[in-house]
This record gives C-alpha cells, structure tokens and sequence, in this order.
C-alpha cells in the first residue's frame, strides 16, 4: 500500500494530548477541497496516478501522485478519477478497475486530510461533505478511507454543508454546481430529506463534453484535451452577454492558431440553467406556499460551477419569467464555500458525538 | 667574577681541539710547550684590563669592562647556538645521506635484477626464435626435400608448397596473437566489470542515501489546530437550539451509517 496507510499506523500510536484540529472536506468530483481549524486552505484536482511500471516508479520516485502533478506526469501513471457524477465509481465489487477506483478514492482523501497538516499529537475530527444523493455503498466507502487517517469522521451533503457554513439554516434554496452533479437542496431549520434535494449530472463535465463538440464542429483541425477545454471553461465560462469577444489558441497540425469561442462557450454554459431552473421550480412548488416567496429570495448559488460568469443573472432573470420572482446570491467563495461551511459544523459537533463515532 | 672565569674557561675549552701525541708527532712536532687553562684565562683577563687601564679612567672603565663582558657572553651564547644548529644540520645531513645511499644500494640492486632480466629475457627471446627458426627451416627443408623427391619442379607446383608453407606459419602466428589479444580483451572486461559493479554499490548507497534524505525532508509535524480542546455550539449563538436540532439529527444519520459499515 502506500505510505497513507503507514502514516494512519503511526498516529494511532502517538499521545493526543496537543489539541484538537477540525476539518472540512468537500469531496469532489473535479476538486477536493479541505478547510482545517489550523488555517490550512487546500485544493487538489480529484485524480490519482499509479506509475504504470517498475521504470516510471524509479524515475518518479513516488508511489502515488495527486492533482495537478498527476496530470503533468499522466503518460508515466494509470490514472483515475475516482469520483463520478459526485460519487465513488464503485461498479461491481469483482471488478478488478471497480477495486482499484476505490483504493484511488481512499488514497485521494488520505492526501486530502495531509493537506490539512495534522499534527500526530492531536485529535483530528473530521466533516466530509459528500453528494446529497451518495449511495450508503459510497458512503461506507468513504467512511472508511477516512477512518485509517482520521479520529472520528462524519458525512454531511454538500449543499447543507454550505448552507451551514453561511448561516442560512431556514427558507434558503442552495445550488451546488459541481463537475459531476448538480445539487439542489431546500433547508427549512431541520436536516434536509430526500424529498428537500434534486440531483442532475448536467453539471461541469457537461459542459465540458457540450465545449468539446461545439469545438470538433466548428474549428476544423483543432486540436484538444479534456485538461485543455477544462481550462478554457474555466478562464472565460460566461452565460448571457460578454463585452469582449473570447479568443483562444489552439494548436491545428501543430501551429498554435486563435480560434473565436465566445459563441460556442455560451452555448455550452447555458445548458446548465434549464435543469437548474426545473429542480427550483419543482423544490419551490413542493415547499409550504407561504414561504415559498422567501425560498425564491434566498437562493445561494455554490460549487466550482457558479464560476460561471452571468449565471446568478441569469438563472434569475429565467426564475423572474418562470416563477414570478427569484434572488440568485453567488457564495463569495465557490471552492472553498463546501469545505468551509463543513469545517464549522465539525467545530459545533458536540464532544459527545464525536466520541461515540470513535 | 668566578661565574664569568668558569664561563670564559668553558669557551677556551671549546675553542681548542683535541689531538693526540701521535698524531703532533706525524705532523713533525717533538716538543711541545704546556700553558694551563687558568694561567690563559688570567692573562687574557689581564690583557683587558690592562689595555682598559691605559685608554679610560674610573667609572668609564668599569662600564666597559662590564659591557665587554657581556658582549663576550652574547657571542659565546650565540656561538653555542650556531654550534648546536650546525649540530642538527649535520645530524640531518648524516641521516640523508644514509638515505640516499640507501636508495643508491636499492637502485643499484634493482638495476641488477633489471639487467639480469633483461639478459634472461633476451636469451628467451634468442631460443624462442631459434626454435621458431629451426622449425621454420625444418619445414622448408621438407618441403623442399619433397619437391626434389617428387620430381615436380614446376613453377605452380613450388608455388603451391611455398604458400602452404607460409600458411602454415602464419596461421599459428595469427592464432598466438589472437589468444594473446583475447587475454587481454578478458583482463580488460574483467577491470571493467569490476569498475562497474564498484559503481553500481556506489550507486545503490548514494541512492539509500538520497532516499533517507528524501524521507527525512518529507517528515513534517504539521500545524497545531488553534483549539486545544474540542469546541461545541457556543451557548450565546442565536440559533443554538436550531443548531442543536441540526447537529442530532446529522449525529444520529452518521452513527446509522457507522453502525451499518461496522456490522457489515
């Protein structure tokens, strides 16, 4: 195994006596995110890579890699993307690919708690926000990834987690835009239930895939990666109007080449807001009618797909024309808005409960 | 005054030489006139102040005389540590030139030994070739003998014989060289797998090294949470009981969970 596992032996044996750190954990399909009550902020790109033979292992002198380096040294290393559509590929459990895609998803949220910087003399408590609609398959598993590194764990679904974090406990609709799913979820002062979410995996990656094919249609010759029209999307995604045209360089027979994109980016972002527009419309016409105007009003928009530029506007202006009325507020933090909101409901857990979870 | 009369007669003792009566009589001295020391050191002691008496007066002489006398002292001084350098020198001197001669007796036995191969070497060299030389002669003496005998005196025919002849030696000439260069081909791959497998161990330590050193640059404490012990819902917060709710209710789904990961 890898030295995680070691590192989670070891600080089994030492005295906790130091303190107690608190961590909150986005698990995301495109971005792990970790918040900690030591002021450690970190980000790491959902993926692992394995050298794929005993020759790229010398020269890489690592077992695992994580992220971004991963990605830079991805022809050495079989790679994974343990997360799909928000939660761990698990398939078949004799699957062979299924069993390596979950050592993956252990090892991505070992390497996610090391971000933290846990000290090995302290208590480490730990919040992870997992999908709302994660199976209790995935769950367990991710439980139990976070067990070998951590003293006590807890699930909690994303958008409760950010809702949390911002203090808008009642009457708030949140929007948590990921690269796998797209998760609404109403709070009404209690723990959201099943009938309180709606989950769709028209989310990043859709948009990515709908880029790509606009692309392959209409720039002849133009040569991309995944990797690559993620970056675009990133940099210039917008819905709505653009003051400046987005020009872009691609290479075409190896010859970097500008190629104009704004029209295409537009029409690839924009498939996020009818799906967005439908799970509102069916949370709010599902909610108590009278306060169905207050949910309309409260709508918190979070997740690495609120990045989107005009799409607060425009996912407003479509609930003006649809639903009469709405107010979209963008979290001021999309990365860390899951991570953050899980670190504070690790802080106000009672002692209690963390110990009966040990 | 008796300190500096000991000393002085010291000095005269130093500057005389020893010899022997035999040797005065080799260099044709019969006689020879007897002065004791004390009776030198008295008069060069009244020769001083004899002279002193003469040229100065009173205090003056006193002062010269002492000072005439220290200066004997710093020269007698200085002149035993000339001697005593000079002593070394010569030690030094002796010692090496023992050395070299030593080396002279060992290069000298060297270039025996060097000569004496060198003979030896030559004289093998002689027999071997001689040897070689008589076969040689030997073969064409048969060859030549054959032709004789067969009668065949063509010029294709002693062409033929010639070439196998020379064939023949050459070809054990080539095969003596060929075992001598493969000798040395082996000697030489020898060295070289020695070389590298110096500097695979080399290789494989520096590595052990590196990788310790790795490990050690990876080893970090961390950083310390600010909170010393665990937290809570602060009691003051406006939405405390709500948060309570919300915290049960995610405890309780959490320990469901566990529980069920647990029994399973």
């Amino acid at each position: 195994m890898t030295d995680t596992n070691e590192k989670g032996g070891d600080s089994a044996e030492v005295k906790k006596d130091h303190g107690v750190l608190y961590i909150g954990m986005d698990l995301g399909t495109s971005r792990t995110s970790v918040s900690a009550s030591n002021g450690v902020r970190e980000t790491v790109y959902s993926i692992v890579g394995y050298p794929k033979d005993v020759v790229s292992l010398k020269l890489l002198k690592k077992d695992v890699l994580y992220g971004k380096e991963a990605i830079e040294k991805r022809l050495s290393l079989k790679m994974y993307r343990p997360l799909e559509k928000g939660v761990i590929k698990t398939g078949d459990d004799a699957d062979a690919e299924a069993k390596a895609n979950l050592k993956a998803a252990k090892d991505l949220i070992g390497e996610a708690i090391r971000l933290a910087k846990p000290r090995a003399d302290e208590l480490v408590y730990c919040v992870i926000g997992a999908p709302a609609e994660a199976s209790m398959h995935n769950r367990e598993a991710i439980i139990d990834a976070a067990r070998e590194h951590v003293d006590s764990v807890m699930l909690c679904s994303e958008p409760f987690a950010v809702a949390y974090g911002l203090e808008w406990l009642e009457d708030v609709l949140v929007i948590d835009i990921g690269a796998g799913t797209t998760d609404l979820c109403r709070m009404h002062g209690t723990m959201p239930e099943e009938t309180d979410q709606v989950m769709f995996d028209i989310a990043g990656d859709a948009v990515d895939a709908a880029l790509a094919k606009l692309i392959e249609e209409t720039c002849p010759g133009a040569q991309f990666t995944v990797q690559m029209i993620k970056n675009i999307k990133e940099r210039h995604g917008y819905v709505g109007e653009i003051a400046e045209r987005v020009v872009v360089e691609l290479p075409v027979d190896g010859k970097p080449t500008p190629f104009d994109l704004t029209d295409q980016l537009r029409t690839a972002c924009s498939i996020l807001i009818e799906p967005i527009l439908e799970g509102i419309q069916k949370l709010v016409s599902t909610f108590d009618p009278e306060f169905q105007a207050k949910l309309k009003d409260r709508v918190l928009l979070a997740g690495g797909g609120s990045m989107v530029k005009g799409l607060d506007s425009a996912v407003e202006k479509a609930m003006n024309e649809r639903l009469g009325s709405g107010k979209v507020i963008r979290i001021e933090e999309p990365i860390y808005g899951g991570s953050n909101g899980a670190l504070k409901i690790a802080h106000d857990m009672p002692e209690d409960f963390w110990e009966q979870l040990k | 005054m008796a300190g500096f009369k000991d000393t002085l007669k010291d000095a005269v003792r130093q500057m005389s030489f020893r010899t022997s009566v035999d040797k005065l009589k080799k260099k044709g001295v019969q006689n020879v006139n007897v002065l004791g020391i004390d009776r030198i050191i008295s008069l060069i002691e009244a020769a001083v102040h004899r002279s002193l008496k003469t040229r100065l007066v009173g205090i003056d002489r006193e002062a010269v005389a002492e000072s005439t006398k220290a200066e004997f002292l710093r020269l007698l001084r200085s002149n035993e540590d000339l001697q005593r350098e000079k002593s070394q020198v010569e030690q030094a001197r002796e010692r090496a030139e023992e050395e070299i001669d030593l080396m002279r007796r060992e290069l000298g036995e060297k270039r025996s030994a060097l000569q004496v191969k060198l003979e030896q070497d030559a004289v093998e060299l002689a027999t071997r070739y001689d040897g070689e030389n008589a076969d040689i002669a030997m073969k064409v003496a048969a060859v030549v003998k054959s032709l004789a005998e067969s009668g065949d005196s063509s010029r294709s025919s002693v062409e033929g014989r010639l070439m196998e002849l020379v064939m023949d030696v050459v070809s054990g000439e080539r095969g003596d060289a060929e075992t001598a260069r493969l000798a040395l081909q082996d000697r030489e791959v020898g060295n070289l797998q020695r070389r590298i497998k110096k500097l695979n161990d080399t290789l494989a330590s520096t590595e052990q090294r590196l990788n310790k050193v790795s490990a050690m640059k990876t080893v970090d404490d961390g950083i310390s949470s600010i909170y010393r012990d665990v937290q809570g819902l602060d009691e003051s917060d406006s939405h405390s009981g709500k948060k309570k709710e919300l915290m049960a209710d995610l405890f309780k789904a959490n320990l469901m969970l566990q529980k069920r990961s647990k029994g399973a």
